[in-house]
């Protein structure tokens, strides 16, 4: 339900900034995934990147929780600039740590709720991991783009409706059993409802960095 | 082969069999188990290979995970910090002694090596490590492969670093050097060879093998590929060598043929003892069967056995006895006299040629004839004849030495030979023979008299074979028989002729059937009145060779050969015939024919005279037959019966040459003769010696007193005729009036002549008064 809460934020704050909500078009994404046999469902990120302008950096909170040696959620997406915090709600300790570039960090390890959250100030994406927990991963991509939305546990098929300004944008998918970049589907979004769909092929070797859609 | 050898071969060649049979079978067995158990060795040695293999890799895997999982490490490569990575992947490698730690990227370039491997940039020569494959949570694998590198070979792993995403690998190796196949050899107990292999052909990298040994032909091997990939192969190799397998059995295989070794050779050593000890009884008794084919008999036979070579034994003992008693039995039969144990004379012919054959021998030769001894048979019985025989026998043999070798040569006949010495005399060795013989034989209480006669020969002047002197003796004893002189040497005028007898026997028949015998006539005169009383027809031979032959050269043998009767039959016919001519004529003229001791044994004699007569119508007053003493010496009796017979015909009967036999004066006195004719011997004797005209007168007066008509023959001389006639006999005969002449010339001889008037009365015998009608036939 955080996760919920946190898109309907972002929503919230586009739709303040840009003007009445009469002027916004909603942007469906389909995505049909082709999934490797006993793979989980996992979330899927989309990302409306407006060619028409650049969005100003971000001064959001986000919350990546860690219950039962599980990072929640596991996929997280923000605007750049965002400080994310990294509760341990278990209790056990945790280390969580980034080899990443965005953002290179280790919380050491720690219980309960840390002083500072994690600021992103850098677009891409974020793999984090605990120290002392192997299999506990989790993905933070940062974008500069505020129209983003997940398919949350995306099986083989699934869809969210983004509303954006009329203009031109850059559709991009990502999902974590990527092993390759998606290519981004440029539209024009007057109107009219625009529907935009992808198969993605989740099979292969996953490479999440390499399929992170932005440079 | 021998029997021995044959029993010894057969067994020795079974139980090799047997043992060859077994041999291979047991070889066979243990080189099949120790194939198995060589296969089973390689099986374990497979799976003890793979299982520590496994280990290592397991060791290796664990090493670069907890390398990989280093949060240090991590943030090393994140930093691509490469001093630190260095000297942490040489931490790590000793810990666990890996030969090779290399850092690559996802992608397999080196990124940081210990030791030196690789250098850092270039890509990672064993592609296949950084395949990534995912596990069931997403997580990447670890790979691992075995590699070659600077000819070494590495069993390798590969374990990728997550932080948390993958961004590297671990790379961490064993070298599998000689080191690690020895300890590999000591584990699975096979040698283990590693070897890398291309298209080019195949080297060996690491070898338990001690380097420059041959390569086994028996080597069974087990090969386990370790890599493969399109370009190279790695090549495990575990080996055993069978022979090496086949130790342990080869002992045994060895003691085996060592015991099938020994007990062949106590086997054939028994095989040969028992196969001898079978066969040595048998060549015993081979070697006597030997000796009893050469016909040796007396070789005992020594086998004393209870088994079957015994009975063997016994057998041929049984049949030796009986053999050496049939061929006793045989010879016996062949050169004795079963009766009284004497040579018989086959036995005596050899023996006798064998004396003769000694140089300067001197041998004389005996053969004794009993008399009469057919009558001993017919009147006392055989048994008595042969108690006699065997008496004689032992009488003969009794004090051997002086008698010589003695032989029954015949039923009646006995035959001796002795070596004479220079002072012997054969006259005297002949009378030591008869002397044995002199004594009556007494058999069952009755004493029968024996009478015999012998001949003398003597070797070489006489003869000089067996068969020779046998026949000179033969003769003599003839000579003797005929003379009851009893005893006669040999001399050379008693072989008749020097003709073959057999010869003489067929000539004798052929003249009788051709007329070649002739009837010569001699007067009978009267000497009172000299006037011809009568004639004595007397046999002569024309033969056709040797001309006119006397009754003393053929007369004898044709008694000796049985064939007198025959001529008696046809002088009896010619005179009968003749007198009966001149009778005819009116000429009464009485005719002498002489017959022998022979014909008045033929007990039908008088029954062809009387057939004779009735048939030429002669008076038998004018037939006077003529019979010598000795006609009754042998059967008096029967000879009696005859003349009586013959004397009931109305014949006149004569004895002739009176005064040579021992005729008894009873016989005389019952004899039926009319004439006495005293033997010439006497008539000649007279002039020279007074003592003959004593015997002779005696004679006439005995006869004139018995009644008997007296006859002298051989008269030669006036004087003896006067002489004769003043002791009145009655009738004389001989040169002195007439030889005896050819009928015609004897019919001339009479023309002139007075006749003593004989009373001729008619025959008064008809056909029809013979008794025997059986007579005509015969005639």
């Amino acid at each position: 339900m955080r996760i919920a809460g946190a898109g309907g934020l972002a929503l919230a704050w586009v739709a303040l900034l840009y003007g009445a909500p009469a002027q916004a078009v909603g942007v469906t994404v389909t995505v049909k995934a082709k999934i490797a046999e006993g793979a989980g469902p996992k979330d899927a990120i989309v990302v409306l990147d407006p060619l028409d302008f650049k969005p100003p950096p971000s001064h959001d909170t986000a919350v990546v929780d860690q219950m039962d040696k599980q990072f929640v959620p596991q996929v997280t997406v923000v605007r750049t600039g965002t400080a994310v915090s990294f509760p341990n709600s278990d209790q056990i300790k945790h280390d969580v740590y980034s080899n990443y570039p965005p953002k290179r960090f280790e919380l050491k390890l720690y219980a309960g709720v840390p002083a500072q959250p994690v600021v992103f100030d850098t677009p891409g994406l974020e793999a984090l991991g605990c120290n002392v927990h192997d299999k506990m991963k989790a993905f933070v991509g940062i974008v500069d783009s505020p129209y983003f939305a997940k398919i949350r546990r995306l099986g083989v098929s699934g869809s969210v409706t983004i509303n954006v300004p009329a203009g031109h944008y850059v559709v991009h998918v990502w999902h974590p059993d990527l092993g390759a970049r998606v290519p981004g589907q440029t539209i024009e979004v007057k109107g009219e409802p625009v529907a935009v769909s992808f198969d993605l092929d989740l099979t292969g070797i996953p490479d999440p960095t390499a399929a992170w859609p932005f440079p | 082969m021998k029997l021995r050898t044959r029993i010894a071969v057969t067994f020795l060649m079974l139980l090799a069999a047997i043992l060859a049979v077994a041999l291979t079978a047991v070889s066979s067995a243990n080189h099949g188990n120790a194939a198995a158990e060589l296969k089973r060795q390689l099986d374990v040695g497979e799976s003890v290979f793979n299982r520590v293999l496994k280990t290592n890799l397991a060791q290796l895997t664990l090493a670069a995970e907890v390398v990989a999982a280093d949060t240090g490490f991590r943030a090393a490569v994140a930093d691509r910090d490469n001093v630190t990575l260095i000297s942490v992947l040489e931490n790590s490698g000793a810990r666990i002694k890996a030969a090779m730690v290399v850092l690559t990227s996802l992608d397999g370039e080196v990124i940081a090596a210990s030791g030196s491997h690789a250098a850092a940039g270039e890509p990672f020569p064993e592609r296949r490590l950084f395949v990534r494959r995912l596990g069931p949570d997403g997580e990447t694998l670890p790979n691992t492969t075995f590699m070659v590198e600077d000819g070494r070979i590495y069993q390798v792993v590969a374990v990728v670093v997550n932080s948390p995403l993958p961004v590297a690998w671990v790379v961490m190796g064993f070298e599998l050097d000689r080191k690690a196949a020895l300890e590999l050899r000591d584990i699975t107990g096979l040698g283990v060879t590693l070897s890398a292999g291309s298209a080019a052909g195949s080297r060996t990298i690491v070898s338990t093998a001690p380097s420059g040994q041959l390569p086994d032909s028996t080597l069974e091997t087990r090969r386990i590929v370790l890599a493969e990939t399109a370009g190279a192969t790695i090549v495990a190799t575990l080996s055993k060598s069978l022979a090496e397998a086949m130790t342990a059995f080869d002992r045994l295989t060895n003691f085996l043929y060592w015991i099938a070794a020994s007990s062949l050779a106590v086997s054939a050593y028994a095989a040969f003892w028992l196969a001898r000890n079978i066969t040595r009884p048998l060549r015993a008794i081979t070697s006597v069967v030997d000796r009893i084919r050469a016909g040796s008999y007396d070789v005992p036979i020594a086998e004393q056995r209870q088994d079957e070579l015994g009975a063997l034994a016994e057998g041929l003992r049984v049949m030796q006895a009986a053999v050496q008693s049939r061929d006793s039995s045989i010879r016996r039969l062949a050169y004795e006299d079963t009766l009284t144990g004497l040579m018989n004379r086959t036995a005596f012919n050899a023996q006798l040629d064998a004396a003769l054959a000694q140089p300067d021998a001197a041998i004389a030769v005996a053969v004794i004839n009993l008399h009469r001894f057919r009558r001993i048979n017919e009147h006392l019985g055989y048994a008595v004849g042969d108690a006699v025989l065997k008496t004689i026998a032992a009488r003969l043999t009794q004090n051997g030495h002086a008698v010589g070798k003695v032989a029954r040569l015949a039923a009646d006949q006995f035959a001796a030979f002795a070596a004479m010495r220079p002072s012997d005399s054969l006259e005297t060795w002949g009378a030591t023979l008869m002397v044995r013989l002199a004594e009556p034989v007494v058999v069952e209480s009755q004493p029968i008299d024996i009478s015999a006669s012998a001949g003398l020969a003597l070797a070489p002047a006489d003869a000089r074979t067996a068969d020779e002197l046998l026949r000179c003796a033969d003769l003599a004893q003839e000579r003797a028989r005929r003379h009851k002189s009893g005893i006669a040497r040999y001399e050379p005028n008693m072989m008749p002729a020097g003709r073959d007898q057999l010869s003489l026997l067929g000539e004798l028949r052929h003249a009788v059937d051709h007329d070649e015998l002739r009837l010569y006539f001699q007067p009978k005169i009267e000497l009172s009145s000299h006037r011809v009383a009568g004639a004595e027809a007397l046999l002569r031979w024309q033969h056709p060779t040797r001309g006119l032959l006397g009754p003393a050269a053929f007369i004898p043998f044709a008694e000796q050969a049985g064939f007198i009767r025959q001529i008696t039959r046809w002088a009896l016919e010619q005179s009968i015939a003749c007198a009966a001519e001149w009778y005819r004529g009116g000429r009464a003229l009485a005719v002498s024919v002489n017959v022998t001791v022979d014909d008045i044994s033929d007990a039908r004699f008088h029954l062809r005279v009387a057939n004779a007569l009735v048939r030429h119508q002669l008076p038998p007053g004018l037939l006077t037959l003529e019979v010598t003493e000795s006609g009754f010496i042998e059967e008096p009796e029967r000879a009696l019966a005859m003349l009586d017979a013959l004397a009931a015909l109305g014949i006149k009967l004569a004895i002739d040459d009176f005064g040579t036999g021992y005729s008894s004066l009873s016989h005389l006195a019952r004899m039926p003769v009319h004439e006495l004719k005293i033997d010439q011997s006497f008539v000649r004797g007279l002039e020279s010696d007074p003592e003959f005209a004593t015997v002779v007168k005696s004679a006439i007066d005995m006869g004139h007193s018995l009644g008997l008509q007296v006859v002298a023959e051989g008269i030669e001389t006036e004087n003896s005729a006067r002489q004769l006639a003043a002791m009145q006999c009655d009738i004389a005969q001989g040169y002195l009036y007439a030889k005896p002449m050819p009928r015609p010339e004897f019919e001339r001889w009479t023309l002139h002549r007075d006749f003593v008037p004989v009373l001729a009365t008619p025959t008064d015998l008809k056909a029809s008064e013979l008794s025997d009608t059986a007579a005509f036939a015969f005639l």
